[in-house]
This record gives C-alpha cells, structure tokens and sequence, in this order.
C-alpha cells in the first residue's frame, strides 16, 4: 500500500473497470484582467475500486462529495488530475482525442435529467441514430433496426419514432436516456441518479427496468445516487463518498447489515423507512452542520468535523484503509 | 372541535380539476400527512387553505374551517391576520421563499414587527432566540447574513424560525425536505418534530415520502389525482395499506430490509393515463385489480377510523 487513501490492491485481472488513485481538482481564479489560480476545489481527491464484469457497483454520497464529477471523470467527460482509469485492459486515462471518441463506444452514461441531456429539436429516431453516426456504425435502415430493436428492450413501442422529447412523461422519457446509452451495446453504463427525478411507483419501474437491461445486454453498471436505498437495491458493491474521498466499500448486504464507518451509520440512520414501528425504535444519529468546503478539507479524516466519535487523532492523521471482513474495507481510525 | 377542517375542496384550473372534491382534518397538536405523486393536488390543496392561490387562474369551492371560520369566505385583511400567529407555512425550496437581497435578521424581525408589535432592540433579540431555537449556530452574526451564504439546510431552518416566530398553531409544511440531503432531512425532521412536541404545534406534512410520514405523522391521507383514495392512522395504514394505489406505492419502495436484486412490484403506466378519464375511479387505469364497477361509478370514500376509496378493497386485503 503505497498512500493512505488508497484501498489495498485493486485492478484485479477479471475487473472490467478499475480506477486507481483518481484525482480530480478544479482550480479556483480570481482576478478579471490577469487571472489567478487561488486555490483549487478537490472534487475528487484519489479514490480507487474496481468493477467486475457484468457486476453492479453502487456509488453513494450526498451532494457535494464528488460522486458525479469521479463519474465524469471514468468517462473523461472531465480531465482527471491524476489517476489512472483502465476498461477491459484499456487505459482510458492514456487515450488522445481520436481513440478516445471511438473508445467511448464501449462507455455510455444515463443522466439524471432526462429531458435536459435529449435535444428538443430531435425526434426518437434521430435521438437514436446519433451515436450510430458518430461512430459510424450501420447503413440507415440498419440504425432503424437497431433503434426499434432497442426501444422494444426499454420497453417502448416503434409508434414513438416520430416523437419528440417533451412528448414524453418523465419515466418514458428517462427509458429513451437509456435507450440512447444502449444503441452501441457499450461494455460499461454509468448511470448518474438514474431515478432521482422520478416519482416512486416510476422510479420503481425504471429500476427493474436497468436490472433486466443487464442480463438482456450483458451490462457493467456504475450506479451513481444519493439514496442509500435505491443503491442497495441495485447494487453487489457498495462505496461511500464524503468529501473526495471512499470512507467505506463492502458488498451490498454488509454495508447496510454491519456498517463500520461513522459516516456510513449516520446516512443509514437518516434514511426514513416506510415503516411506523421501525421509525419508532430506530435509534439515529444526527450529524452536527453542513459539508465543509472541498475546496479547504478539514486536516486528517475529513469527516472529523461531523464525527459524533472524532478525537484528537482524527484531525492529526489521514486514517489508512483497513479490511473488517471478506472484502469490507473502511477509512476510520477507531474499530465501531 | 377539529383544528382544521377540510370539506368537499374543489380546487380547479380551467378545465383542469387539480383537487376534486377533498376532506380531511387536523386536530390540536396533531400531525397529518397528505402523501402523493406529482399532480395528485397535495400542494394546490396546502396553497388553497392558505388562500394563495392567484384568485384569477383557480377557482376554488367547498370549505377550509379553521377553528370554525370558514377562510374561503374571509375577508383578505382577515385572512392576512391569520397568517403567522395561526396558519403558517414552511415551503420545500427555500432560496425562493427568502428575499435575496434583505438580511435575514430584517426577514424575521418583520414578521415580529407585524404581528407581535415588537420593535428595535427586543426583535433583534427575539430574532436570535429564533434563530438559536432553529439550530443555527452563531445566531447573532447570521442575523446580518444574505440568504445565498447559507447552505439549503441552513435556509430551511431560517424559513422555519419565521414560520414558527408567531408560534403558530397550524404549520403547513410543504415537501420541507425533499431539496435538501438525507443527513440534513433528518436534522430538518428532527427540528419540526421538537417543535409539534414542545410547542404543542399541529402540523400538516404535505410529502411524497412514505418514509418521511412514517417517522413523523398521526394520521395520514393518500391523495390521487385530487382525491383522498385512504386516510388512517399511520400505524394502520402501514400495517394494513387497503386501496389498491396505497398498496403499490408501498411495493415500489426501495426498502433497506428487503433482499437486494428483487424486482419491485411498481405501479404500471403512470398518472397520464388518467388524464381525460372521467367515469370511476380515477386508478381504475393502472390497476391490477379492476373491474367493471370500478368504471361504473366514482366509488365513495368508506370505513370509519380507517377510509378507503376502493369497491373491491376487501378482495386486495
């Protein structure tokens, strides 16, 4: 183990994706004439993990602890700073311009906003196609067939073609952002709060929608979310952002059954459960304040200043990973 | 005699029926939750009890009585009474609700200016008590503060320090923390659950989350396409969900218990099926167990303690 944020060996040969290390800092300017670098905001400050192929990986945290950006950044939407990224053996992270783009091919990303992320000016049909193009893929009656093969897997009938984005309810039109990231049979998805702007009962079906795309298309899924539950549900493995950084990753029914870190027990407690009896007796921890900014992270743990249980050794060194059972690895200095 | 009783609202936009026909009622220190999707008129029903509906677009009908007043046939001046030492009302994004270029202390000591004749020094003081009661640390120096330094949770409590600032006995909270992260929803829970405890205030929970009314509320109703489709005490309802939509948002839930990888069993369509759909009950469309007198006839809202709008609840029970 080389640095203290780094989670033991990873990039092991049956991963589909592994990231090593990967940093992601945005300089701060001030200054209207000349320009002054002032400081820089760590978004993403060295985090490590590793996907198997066909496996879902859960990516949590609340807002502001770099999650989107370390999604990004996998995809190179955003430079990283440092780190590597590798896909199937590819350096993602080595790639210029050119084999990058035909790279992407393999690497697809659903948005959060659907109707944001479709243009308005583009019918399904063309909605479609367009990655075809881009990449050259297919005669045009080819792309058609791909297109209605592709909207029959969503679950969406052939009539939309002709549709346009703001034709659509906010399910069916996240089931075209999928659809879209589908049309090149990518290897990896990464889907940024795939169902957070959706109502439960479509919510629900978008979910079980994603997990049946995997099997149908043999898929490796990065799920990006703020909600614990939702993650859980889709996910083998489980990592908790704070700030920058992974302060814990398991499998999926150890991080909710035996959750070590602090900050993990505190989200699990904060989760409101549909359940009045479980409410009652659930026994919670609510944090004191707000996120500090990542632009000045707090010395040691950077969760110490929300920690119920920071000491003094919190603030004087960076805890260093420690493995708590098969696979578990937390970022904590004290054994909870 | 009911805190707040809601009778037969009718709330409509045009042609468009937002709340068709809506009863309910909150009693003294009692928290109520009205829980739904988008578009089942939670909101519009919290705005039209609050009288702030522009008065050009909704026509509103039926009755909202608080404490036997009816205040759709109040007088505005009356009504603006009301507002603040009785009804106050907390909204979900708070960066639109506070005045972006007035400080906060100015916004709260306005409210004790107007309604509770305070002035100079005294509102100040009471301003940071407010602020302070709130959970705002360092009260005095925020009180010179804009509202776009604070963070989304720290705006919410400022919202909550106004509303409460005449100790309002109705509050009307409307998605108070859907904006905000899960750690800082259970800080702002935490917070209106002290308040409903110390201060004897009743509470009306307007929210989507079936998690955020099991924590919090007495009584819940479940609205549908402007109507209550079941009302029952919380405990009773979860334990015994019986109209056929209560049943299905449950299933769609993520639940942190529940074995990972198993499909849920969500709703099918969505709430644009209805649309246009005038005969019957209006779930009648995504329902697994519709039958024909289902779309026979609107089927009324029946029980006692525990109502439900369904003709063939018994079957799904």
């Amino acid at each position: 183990m080389s640095i203290g944020t780094e989670p033991g060996p990873i990039g092991a040969t049956t991963d589909l994706l592994s990231v090593e290390d990967l940093v992601v800092h945005f300089p701060i300017r001030r200054g209207l004439v000349v320009e002054r670098t002032v400081g820089h905001v760590r978004a993403v400050d060295g985090v490590s993990l590793g996907i198997a192929a066909g496996r879902t990986y859960g990516l949590v945290g609340e807002s502001g602890c770099g999650k989107t950006t370390f999604g990004r950044a996998v995809l190179r939407l955003e430079e990283p700073t440092g780190g590597r990224v590798r896909l199937d053996g590819t350096e993602v992270t080595g790639l210029r311009s050119d084999r990058l783009r035909r790279f992407r091919s393999r690497m697809q990303m659903v948005f959060q906003d659907p109707l944001g992320s479709l243009n308005p000016r583009h019918n399904v049909d063309m909605l479609l196609a367009e990655p075809l193009k881009v990449h050259g893929v297919g005669s045009r009656s080819e792309q058609r067939r791909l297109a209605i093969e592709t909207l029959d897997a969503v679950g969406l009938p052939s009539s939309v073609l002709e549709r346009y984005p703001h034709e659509f309810s906010g399910g069916q039109r996240q089931r075209l952002g999928i659809a879209r990231a589908l049309m090149l049979r990518p290897d990896l998805v990464i889907c940024d709060e795939p169902v957070s702007a959706l109502d439960v009962s479509i919510q629900a079906q978008v979910m079980n929608l994603l997990e049946q795309l995997q099997g149908e298309f043999n898929l490796t899924y990065l799920v990006i979310a703020h909600d614990l539950a939702v993650v859980r549900h889709m996910s083998d493995r489980v990592g908790v952002m704070y700030l920058g950084n992974l302060v814990e990753e398991a499998d999926s029914e150890a991080i909710y059954d035996d959750p070590r870190h602090p900050y993990t027990k505190a989200l699990l407690s904060a989760v409101p459960q549909p359940d009045p009896e479980a409410e009652a007796d659930r026994e919670r921890i609510i944090l004191k304040g707000d996120l500090p900014s990542p632009a000045d992270p707090p010395s040691g743990c950077r969760f110490r200043t929300r920690c119920p249980w920071a000491a003094d050794i919190c603030a004087e060194e960076v805890p260093v990973w420690r493995e708590v059972g098969d696979g578990h690895r937390v970022a904590c200095h004290f054994d909870l | 005699m009911a805190l707040l009783e809601v009778e037969d609202l009718r709330v409509s936009f045009g042609e468009t029926r937002a709340v068709d026909g809506v009863d309910f009622q909150v009693d003294e220190g009692q928290v109520v939750g009205l829980v739904g999707e988008s578009g089942c008129g939670k909101s519009v029903t919290s705005l039209a009890i609050m009288g702030l509906l522009p008065r050009r677009a909704a026509s509103v009908a039926g009755a909202a009585r608080y404490d036997g007043v009816d205040l759709f046939s109040l007088p505005r001046g009356e009504m603006r009474r009301l507002r603040g030492p009785d009804l106050a009302m907390v909204f979900q994004d708070p960066l639109s609700s506070l005045n972006p270029v007035v400080q906060i202390g100015r916004q709260i000591t306005e409210v004790l200016e107007r309604h509770r004749g305070m002035r100079g020094e005294a509102a100040r003081k009471e301003a940071v008590h407010l602020l302070d009661r709130v959970g705002i640390p360092d009260p005095a120096r925020r009180l010179g503060e804009y509202p776009h330094q604070l963070s989304g949770g720290m705006r919410q409590r400022v919202l909550i320090a106004i509303s409460v600032a005449c100790a309002p006995r109705l509050l009307i909270a409307d998605e108070p923390t859907t904006a905000l992260d899960v750690t800082i929803q259970a800080q702002i829970l935490e917070l209106l659950k002290d308040l409903v405890d110390s201060e004897g205030t009743a509470l009306l929970m307007i929210t989507h989350d079936l998690g955020v009314v099991a924590g919090l509320c007495d009584e819940v109703n479940v609205l549908y396409s402007g109507r209550v489709v079941e009302s029952a005490p919380a405990r009773d309802l979860f334990a015994r969900p019986t109209h056929p939509y209560t049943v299905g948002l449950l299933n769609s839930i993520p639940r942190l218990d529940l074995p990972i990888h198993e499909p849920l069993r969500p709703i099918r369509g969505s709430i644009a099926d209805v649309i246009g759909w005038n005969d019957g009950c209006a779930f009648a469309p995504r329902c697994d167990r519709v039958a024909e007198e289902c779309v026979a006839g609107e089927p009324p809202l029946i029980g006692a303690a525990h109502m439900h709008r369904c003709v063939r609840a018994e079957e799904v029970a």
